[in-house]
């Protein structure tokens, strides 16, 4: 039992060097505190004013997309992105912002499509919506 | 008289508690360890490629904080990593199972929880590599490889081992 116990510690010291060592590295490009970088994210009353300098993106599945949706706004989500990038990047301008929503209880792939679009798509002014869905809805009322 | 070879100091003073393990056996039970290790390594490595997405996706399990989460996504891959090449190359062999198990116990609780909930998880414990897989067949991945660690587990305590091999 005290080899195991041994065992165990020696295990957890070994994978913290190198997990310390990536952190400390990438200490930079990590949000430590929140998911998403207040700088990111946009609140439904800010979004809204853009108006239509706004491209509001969908990143609910195609079955939540189809009972309701943000007026104007276009889906993409992670499991059709290559079918339905381009449709979003017809629709985009450089002076435009996009604001990506899902609904804020189950889904975290609006950060995850946010993440595509700057880094794959090289998109700027992407934002996250702040409560996601459930809040539109809210403002909406 | 001569010492019983159960005692002898060639055994470093540790006692043979049984028959010794049969050789064809013990060779189905090192090809596992190593697969299922080769497995571990696998995984852990496609994480630590991209730790900032692993925290997103441990995030979308809704459990613990960003905070935690994000620090998580830097150790787990590289605690799977060890525990791998532990399994491969029989060092820290115990110490090696029992995070295994428990990785494995914590991730399909996490799992069953989170889809109960209502929770779209799209990532297993291949990361991205597996998003094609309905949440049933990474049950039944998971499930897999959750047993197979168990019985490697329990080889490891079987009675008949010599006790603290060398580690």
């Amino acid at each position: 039992m005290i080899s195991l116990l041994r065992q165990c510690l020696l295990i957890l010291g070994l994978a913290l060097l190198p997990a310390a060592g990536q952190a400390l590295y990438l200490r930079d490009k990590v949000s430590w505190q929140s998911p998403i970088p207040a700088s990111e994210m946009v609140t439904v009353a800010n979004a809204r004013g853009w108006g239509s300098d706004a491209i509001w993106l969908d990143a609910r599945t195609a079955e939540d997309f189809e009972k309701e949706h943000v007026p104007g706004a276009l889906l993409l989500n992670g499991e059709r992105w290559n079918e339905l990038l381009p449709q979003v990047l017809a629709n985009w301008s450089p002076e435009k912002r996009v604001v990506v929503y899902c609904s804020a209880v189950g889904c975290g792939s609006s950060r995850e499509v946010a993440r595509r679009l700057r880094q794959e798509a090289e998109l700027k002014n992407v934002f996250v919506l702040e409560g996601g869905w459930e809040a539109w809805l809210a403002e909406k009322k | 008289m001569s010492k019983s070879p159960k005692s002898s100091p060639e055994y470093g003073g540790r006692v043979l508690q049984g028959p010794a393990p049969r050789p064809r056996s013990t060779i189905v039970w090192r090809i596992l360890a190593i697969i299922i290790g080769a497995l571990f390594v696998y995984a852990g490595a496609l994480k630590v490629w991209d730790p900032i997405r692993f925290a997103g996706d441990i995030e979308n399990y809704h459990v613990l904080p960003w905070s935690v989460n994000v620090r998580l996504a830097f150790y787990l891959p590289w605690l799977e990593i060890i525990c791998g090449l532990a399994l491969i190359f029989r060092r820290l062999y115990s110490g090696a199972l029992a995070f295994l198990l428990a990785l494995l116990l914590v991730f399909l609780g996490v799992s069953i929880a989170a889809k109960v909930r209502g929770i779209d998880i799209t990532c297993g414990c291949f990361g991205h590599v597996s998003d094609q897989l309905s949440f049933a067949w990474h049950l039944v991945l998971d499930f897999a490889i959750l047993a197979a660690v168990i019985v490697l587990w329990r080889w490891d305590r079987r009675p008949y081992r010599v006790e603290h091999v060398g580690y």
